[in-house]
Protein backbone atom coordinates (compact mmCIF):
# COMPACT_ATOMS: atom_id res chain seq x y z
CA UNK A 1 0.00 0.00 0.00
CA UNK A 2 1.14 3.48 -0.75
CA UNK A 3 -0.44 5.04 2.32
CA UNK A 4 2.00 6.20 4.99
CA UNK A 5 2.10 3.99 8.06
CA UNK A 6 0.29 6.48 10.25
CA UNK A 7 -2.78 6.53 7.99
CA UNK A 8 -3.16 2.78 7.62
CA UNK A 9 -4.43 1.98 11.09
CA UNK A 10 -7.35 4.38 11.26
CA UNK A 11 -8.67 7.66 9.96
CA UNK A 12 -7.23 10.83 11.42
CA UNK A 13 -9.11 13.14 13.79
CA UNK A 14 -9.08 15.77 11.07
CA UNK A 15 -10.87 13.46 8.68
CA UNK A 16 -13.51 12.79 11.30
CA UNK A 17 -13.87 16.50 11.78
CA UNK A 18 -14.44 16.84 8.06
CA UNK A 19 -17.16 14.19 8.15
CA UNK A 20 -18.80 15.83 11.14
CA UNK A 21 -18.84 19.15 9.29
CA UNK A 22 -21.63 17.78 7.12
CA UNK A 23 -24.02 17.88 10.06
CA UNK A 24 -26.57 20.64 10.22
CA UNK A 25 -26.42 23.43 12.77
CA UNK A 26 -28.66 26.40 13.39
CA UNK A 27 -27.42 29.85 12.61
CA UNK A 28 -28.73 33.35 12.79
CA UNK A 29 -27.60 34.87 9.50
CA UNK A 30 -26.50 38.48 9.24
CA UNK A 31 -26.71 38.53 5.45
CA UNK A 32 -29.39 37.70 2.93
CA UNK A 33 -28.83 34.83 0.54
CA UNK A 34 -31.13 33.03 -1.83
CA UNK A 35 -31.61 29.29 -1.57
CA UNK A 36 -28.46 27.82 -3.05
CA UNK A 37 -27.78 24.34 -4.33
CA UNK A 38 -24.65 22.49 -3.15
CA UNK A 39 -23.54 18.94 -3.86
CA UNK A 40 -24.91 17.74 -0.51
CA UNK A 41 -28.22 19.56 -0.93
CA UNK A 42 -29.86 22.95 -1.17
CA UNK A 43 -29.60 25.28 1.82
CA UNK A 44 -31.19 28.59 2.57
CA UNK A 45 -32.65 30.99 1.94
CA UNK A 46 -30.97 33.14 4.57
CA UNK A 47 -33.21 35.96 5.78
CA UNK A 48 -32.02 37.72 8.90
CA UNK A 49 -33.07 37.50 11.64
CA UNK A 50 -34.82 34.17 10.93
CA UNK A 51 -32.89 31.09 12.05
CA UNK A 52 -31.75 28.65 9.42
CA UNK A 53 -30.20 25.18 9.38
CA UNK A 54 -27.06 24.78 7.28
CA UNK A 55 -24.10 22.39 7.37
CA UNK A 56 -21.40 23.06 9.90
CA UNK A 57 -18.74 23.72 7.26
CA UNK A 58 -20.84 26.48 5.76
CA UNK A 59 -21.63 27.93 9.16
CA UNK A 60 -17.92 27.98 9.98
CA UNK A 61 -17.17 29.74 6.75
CA UNK A 62 -19.86 32.38 7.26
CA UNK A 63 -18.93 32.84 10.90
CA UNK A 64 -15.31 33.54 10.05
CA UNK A 65 -16.50 36.22 7.64
CA UNK A 66 -18.71 37.58 10.44
CA UNK A 67 -21.83 36.90 8.43
CA UNK A 68 -23.70 34.81 10.97
CA UNK A 69 -23.97 33.74 14.59
CA UNK A 70 -23.94 30.03 15.32
CA UNK A 71 -26.66 28.82 17.67
CA UNK A 72 -24.99 26.08 19.71
CA UNK A 73 -26.91 22.77 19.80
CA UNK A 74 -28.83 22.22 23.02
CA UNK A 75 -26.36 19.61 24.24
CA UNK A 76 -23.54 22.12 24.11
CA UNK A 77 -24.53 23.82 27.33
CA UNK A 78 -23.25 23.77 30.87
CA UNK A 79 -26.43 22.21 32.27
CA UNK A 80 -26.56 19.32 29.84
CA UNK A 81 -22.87 18.50 30.05
CA UNK A 82 -22.83 18.81 33.81
CA UNK A 83 -25.69 16.35 34.04
CA UNK A 84 -23.93 13.93 31.70
CA UNK A 85 -20.70 14.23 33.63
CA UNK A 86 -22.46 13.39 36.88
CA UNK A 87 -24.05 10.40 35.23
CA UNK A 88 -20.74 9.38 33.66
CA UNK A 89 -18.93 9.36 36.96
CA UNK A 90 -21.67 7.67 38.96
CA UNK A 91 -22.62 4.82 36.63
CA UNK A 92 -20.51 2.09 35.11
CA UNK A 93 -21.79 2.36 31.53
CA UNK A 94 -21.13 5.08 28.98
CA UNK A 95 -23.81 7.74 28.92
CA UNK A 96 -25.50 8.67 25.70
CA UNK A 97 -24.07 11.58 23.80
CA UNK A 98 -24.38 12.70 20.17
CA UNK A 99 -22.18 10.38 18.09
CA UNK A 100 -19.93 13.16 16.79
CA UNK A 101 -20.11 15.48 19.79
CA UNK A 102 -16.36 15.83 20.21
CA UNK A 103 -15.77 17.06 16.67
CA UNK A 104 -18.74 19.41 16.56
CA UNK A 105 -18.02 20.86 19.98
CA UNK A 106 -14.42 21.53 19.04
CA UNK A 107 -15.27 23.21 15.74
CA UNK A 108 -17.92 25.42 17.30
CA UNK A 109 -15.75 26.34 20.26
CA UNK A 110 -12.83 27.07 17.95
CA UNK A 111 -14.57 29.43 15.59
CA UNK A 112 -17.56 30.68 17.52
CA UNK A 113 -16.71 30.68 21.20
CA UNK A 114 -18.31 34.13 21.46
CA UNK A 115 -21.67 32.62 20.48
CA UNK A 116 -21.49 30.01 23.24
CA UNK A 117 -22.36 30.93 26.79
CA UNK A 118 -19.73 29.96 29.36
CA UNK A 119 -17.38 28.65 26.69
CA UNK A 120 -14.56 28.11 29.16
CA UNK A 121 -16.73 26.17 31.56
CA UNK A 122 -17.98 24.02 28.68
CA UNK A 123 -14.43 23.37 27.55
CA UNK A 124 -13.42 22.12 30.95
CA UNK A 125 -16.59 20.03 31.24
CA UNK A 126 -15.87 18.41 27.88
CA UNK A 127 -12.36 17.63 29.03
CA UNK A 128 -13.62 16.04 32.25
CA UNK A 129 -16.16 14.07 30.29
CA UNK A 130 -13.50 12.82 27.93
CA UNK A 131 -11.26 11.72 30.79
CA UNK A 132 -14.07 9.94 32.59
CA UNK A 133 -14.92 8.06 29.42
CA UNK A 134 -11.30 7.24 28.72
CA UNK A 135 -11.02 5.65 32.14
CA UNK A 136 -13.98 3.46 31.24
CA UNK A 137 -12.59 2.31 27.94
CA UNK A 138 -9.38 1.49 29.79
CA UNK A 139 -11.40 -0.78 32.05
CA UNK A 140 -12.93 -2.31 28.96
CA UNK A 141 -9.46 -3.24 27.78
CA UNK A 142 -9.10 -5.43 30.84
CA UNK A 143 -12.09 -7.49 29.84
CA UNK A 144 -11.00 -7.72 26.23
CA UNK A 145 -12.20 -10.80 24.46
CA UNK A 146 -10.80 -12.24 21.27
CA UNK A 147 -14.04 -12.60 19.38
CA UNK A 148 -16.32 -9.72 20.19
CA UNK A 149 -16.37 -6.19 21.44
CA UNK A 150 -19.42 -4.05 21.88
CA UNK A 151 -19.14 -0.32 22.16
CA UNK A 152 -22.50 1.02 23.29
CA UNK A 153 -22.70 4.81 23.30
CA UNK A 154 -19.08 5.24 22.37
CA UNK A 155 -18.50 8.22 20.11
CA UNK A 156 -16.73 8.33 16.79
CA UNK A 157 -13.67 10.10 18.12
CA UNK A 158 -13.28 7.65 20.99
CA UNK A 159 -13.73 4.64 18.78
CA UNK A 160 -11.15 6.05 16.45
CA UNK A 161 -8.69 6.56 19.27
CA UNK A 162 -8.86 3.03 20.61
CA UNK A 163 -9.27 1.32 17.24
CA UNK A 164 -5.62 0.60 16.33
CA UNK A 165 -4.54 -1.15 19.48
CA UNK A 166 -7.86 -2.81 20.26
CA UNK A 167 -7.87 -4.44 16.85
CA UNK A 168 -4.25 -5.48 17.12
CA UNK A 169 -4.66 -6.98 20.58
CA UNK A 170 -7.81 -8.83 19.57
CA UNK A 171 -5.91 -10.20 16.59
CA UNK A 172 -3.14 -11.44 18.86
CA UNK A 173 -5.60 -12.99 21.27
CA UNK A 174 -7.28 -14.81 18.40
CA UNK A 175 -3.94 -16.40 17.63
CA UNK A 176 -3.25 -17.34 21.23
CA UNK A 177 -6.61 -18.72 22.27
CA UNK A 178 -7.31 -22.33 21.40
CA UNK A 179 -10.92 -23.14 20.88
CA UNK A 180 -11.81 -26.25 22.86
CA UNK A 181 -13.81 -27.51 19.90
CA UNK A 182 -10.83 -27.42 17.53
CA UNK A 183 -9.74 -30.87 16.36
CA UNK B 1 2.20 -14.13 14.75
CA UNK B 2 0.05 -15.71 12.08
CA UNK B 3 1.40 -18.54 10.00
CA UNK B 4 1.21 -16.60 6.80
CA UNK B 5 3.92 -17.51 4.30
CA UNK B 6 4.86 -13.88 3.76
CA UNK B 7 4.77 -12.83 7.40
CA UNK B 8 8.19 -11.61 8.48
CA UNK B 9 7.21 -12.10 12.11
CA UNK B 10 6.40 -15.74 11.50
CA UNK B 11 9.76 -16.27 9.80
CA UNK B 12 11.61 -14.64 12.68
CA UNK B 13 9.71 -16.66 15.24
CA UNK B 14 10.47 -19.86 13.32
CA UNK B 15 14.16 -19.15 13.69
CA UNK B 16 14.04 -19.88 17.41
CA UNK B 17 15.67 -23.15 18.39
CA UNK B 18 14.17 -25.95 20.41
CA UNK B 19 15.99 -28.76 22.10
CA UNK B 20 15.49 -32.02 20.22
CA UNK B 21 16.54 -35.55 21.05
CA UNK B 22 17.14 -37.74 18.03
CA UNK B 23 15.45 -41.11 18.03
CA UNK B 24 17.28 -42.56 15.05
CA UNK B 25 20.80 -42.51 13.66
CA UNK B 26 21.26 -40.04 10.88
CA UNK B 27 24.37 -40.85 8.86
CA UNK B 28 26.72 -38.22 7.43
CA UNK B 29 24.90 -35.31 9.00
CA UNK B 30 27.11 -34.81 12.04
CA UNK B 31 28.26 -31.38 10.87
CA UNK B 32 24.75 -30.04 11.29
CA UNK B 33 24.81 -30.72 15.00
CA UNK B 34 28.01 -28.71 15.23
CA UNK B 35 30.18 -31.60 16.44
CA UNK B 36 33.06 -33.28 14.77
CA UNK B 37 31.32 -36.63 14.59
CA UNK B 38 30.46 -38.01 11.23
CA UNK B 39 27.00 -39.26 12.07
CA UNK B 40 24.24 -38.07 14.36
CA UNK B 41 23.67 -40.92 16.80
CA UNK B 42 20.30 -41.59 18.31
CA UNK B 43 19.73 -39.98 21.72
CA UNK B 44 21.98 -37.09 20.75
CA UNK B 45 20.57 -33.77 21.86
CA UNK B 46 20.80 -30.77 19.62
CA UNK B 47 19.06 -27.39 19.35
CA UNK B 48 17.12 -27.34 16.11
CA UNK B 49 15.36 -24.31 14.62
CA UNK B 50 11.61 -24.73 14.53
CA UNK B 51 11.31 -24.65 10.75
CA UNK B 52 13.50 -27.74 10.59
CA UNK B 53 12.02 -29.34 13.68
CA UNK B 54 8.55 -29.66 12.16
CA UNK B 55 9.53 -32.31 9.65
CA UNK B 56 11.72 -34.19 12.10
CA UNK B 57 9.00 -34.36 14.72
CA UNK B 58 6.25 -35.33 12.35
CA UNK B 59 8.43 -38.03 10.77
CA UNK B 60 9.11 -39.32 14.27
CA UNK B 61 12.89 -38.94 13.94
CA UNK B 62 13.17 -36.86 17.08
CA UNK B 63 11.46 -35.75 20.27
CA UNK B 64 11.58 -32.31 21.74
CA UNK B 65 11.37 -30.79 25.16
CA UNK B 66 9.27 -27.71 25.80
CA UNK B 67 11.73 -24.83 25.49
CA UNK B 68 12.67 -23.03 28.68
CA UNK B 69 10.88 -19.75 27.85
CA UNK B 70 7.67 -21.74 28.33
CA UNK B 71 8.89 -24.02 31.11
CA UNK B 72 7.62 -24.35 34.63
CA UNK B 73 9.85 -21.62 36.03
CA UNK B 74 8.53 -18.98 33.67
CA UNK B 75 5.02 -20.27 34.04
CA UNK B 76 5.13 -19.88 37.80
CA UNK B 77 6.66 -16.43 37.51
CA UNK B 78 3.88 -15.39 35.14
CA UNK B 79 1.28 -16.81 37.44
CA UNK B 80 2.66 -14.77 40.31
CA UNK B 81 2.82 -11.46 38.44
CA UNK B 82 2.69 -11.29 34.65
CA UNK B 83 4.04 -7.75 34.60
CA UNK B 84 7.29 -8.56 36.36
CA UNK B 85 8.54 -11.08 33.79
CA UNK B 86 10.91 -9.79 31.17
CA UNK B 87 9.68 -11.54 28.06
CA UNK B 88 12.32 -10.02 25.82
CA UNK B 89 15.07 -11.67 27.86
CA UNK B 90 13.53 -15.07 27.32
CA UNK B 91 13.76 -15.07 23.56
CA UNK B 92 16.63 -12.72 22.79
CA UNK B 93 16.68 -9.23 21.33
CA UNK B 94 13.63 -8.32 19.24
CA UNK B 95 12.30 -11.75 20.08
CA UNK B 96 8.71 -12.71 19.63
CA UNK B 97 7.76 -14.63 22.74
CA UNK B 98 4.12 -14.90 21.75
CA UNK B 99 4.95 -15.91 18.19
CA UNK B 100 7.37 -18.56 19.39
CA UNK B 101 4.83 -19.77 21.92
CA UNK B 102 2.21 -20.05 19.23
CA UNK B 103 4.54 -22.21 17.13
CA UNK B 104 5.34 -24.48 20.05
CA UNK B 105 1.66 -24.69 20.85
CA UNK B 106 0.88 -25.83 17.32
CA UNK B 107 3.31 -28.74 17.53
CA UNK B 108 2.16 -29.98 20.90
CA UNK B 109 -0.63 -32.40 21.65
CA UNK B 110 -4.05 -31.19 22.70
CA UNK B 111 -3.59 -31.13 26.46
CA UNK B 112 -0.18 -29.51 26.56
CA UNK B 113 -1.19 -27.04 23.88
CA UNK B 114 -4.14 -25.93 25.96
CA UNK B 115 -1.78 -25.35 28.86
CA UNK B 116 0.51 -23.18 26.76
CA UNK B 117 -2.40 -21.34 25.23
CA UNK B 118 -3.74 -20.54 28.66
CA UNK B 119 -0.37 -19.29 29.80
CA UNK B 120 0.08 -17.08 26.72
CA UNK B 121 -3.43 -15.66 26.93
CA UNK B 122 -3.21 -14.90 30.63
CA UNK B 123 0.19 -13.32 30.25
CA UNK B 124 -0.99 -11.19 27.35
CA UNK B 125 -4.11 -10.00 29.10
CA UNK B 126 -2.26 -9.37 32.32
CA UNK B 127 0.32 -7.21 30.61
CA UNK B 128 -1.85 -5.47 28.05
CA UNK B 129 -3.23 -2.81 30.34
CA UNK B 130 0.21 -1.80 31.55
CA UNK B 131 1.49 -1.62 27.96
CA UNK B 132 -1.33 0.71 26.91
CA UNK B 133 -1.12 2.80 30.08
CA UNK B 134 2.53 3.42 29.60
CA UNK B 135 2.10 4.15 25.91
CA UNK B 136 -0.50 6.79 26.70
CA UNK B 137 1.60 8.18 29.48
CA UNK B 138 4.51 8.66 27.11
CA UNK B 139 2.30 10.16 24.46
CA UNK B 140 1.05 12.70 26.99
CA UNK B 141 4.57 13.71 27.93
CA UNK B 142 5.18 15.08 24.45
CA UNK B 143 8.50 15.29 22.64
CA UNK B 144 10.33 17.20 25.38
CA UNK B 145 9.50 14.99 28.33
CA UNK B 146 10.95 11.75 27.00
CA UNK B 147 13.56 11.37 29.70
CA UNK B 148 11.42 12.30 32.64
CA UNK B 149 11.90 10.64 35.99
CA UNK B 150 10.29 7.24 35.60
CA UNK B 151 10.11 4.65 38.29
CA UNK B 152 12.28 1.59 38.10
CA UNK B 153 9.45 -0.88 37.74
CA UNK B 154 7.96 0.96 34.79
CA UNK B 155 11.35 1.20 33.16
CA UNK B 156 12.15 -2.45 33.55
CA UNK B 157 8.69 -3.42 32.35
CA UNK B 158 9.29 -1.48 29.15
CA UNK B 159 12.63 -3.17 28.65
CA UNK B 160 10.93 -6.52 29.04
CA UNK B 161 8.35 -6.01 26.31
CA UNK B 162 8.46 -8.60 23.57
CA UNK B 163 8.25 -7.66 19.88
CA UNK B 164 4.50 -8.07 19.67
CA UNK B 165 3.92 -5.84 22.67
CA UNK B 166 6.30 -3.23 21.34
CA UNK B 167 4.18 -2.96 18.24
CA UNK B 168 1.09 -2.45 20.37
CA UNK B 169 2.90 0.14 22.43
CA UNK B 170 3.79 2.09 19.29
CA UNK B 171 0.24 1.91 17.98
CA UNK B 172 -1.30 3.14 21.20
CA UNK B 173 1.25 5.89 21.59
CA UNK B 174 0.77 7.14 18.04
CA UNK B 175 -2.99 7.16 18.43
CA UNK B 176 -2.89 9.04 21.73
CA UNK B 177 -0.44 11.56 20.29
CA UNK B 178 -2.67 12.21 17.33
CA UNK B 179 -5.66 12.85 19.59
CA UNK B 180 -3.64 15.15 21.78
CA UNK B 181 -2.48 17.14 18.78
CA UNK B 182 -6.03 17.48 17.54
CA UNK B 183 -7.45 18.49 20.88
CA UNK B 184 -4.82 21.08 21.54
CA UNK B 185 -4.57 22.59 18.11
CA UNK B 186 -6.75 25.58 17.37
CA UNK B 187 -6.72 25.72 13.62
CA UNK B 188 -8.74 28.81 12.93
CA UNK B 189 -6.18 29.82 10.39
CA UNK B 190 -6.73 26.66 8.38
CA UNK B 191 -10.36 27.34 7.67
Amino acid sequence: MALPQSLRTSVTPLELELIASEQLVEIVPLITMEKTAFISGAYGPLRPPAKCRIPLWMATNLKLKKKCHIVPPEWLSVDFLQERLTRETSRPEFSKLPFRFAEIAKVILDVASDDVQNADKIKSLLKDLREARQAKSRDGLQKLDHSELSLPNLCSMEINEIRPFFIQSMGILTQLVREPSAE
Amino acid sequence: MDNDYFSIDAILAENQKIQCTFKVDIPDMGHLAGGSDRDIKSLTKAPIPIWLAYIMLFSDWADFTIPSPFGTRVRNALKAEPRSVKLSNLVGAGGLWYGFGKMVMDILSEEQANGISEMLTKAFKGRLLEVIDQAQHFAALGPAGGGGPSTDTAQSFREGLDGTERELFALAQESAKRMKRWHEGNDKARR
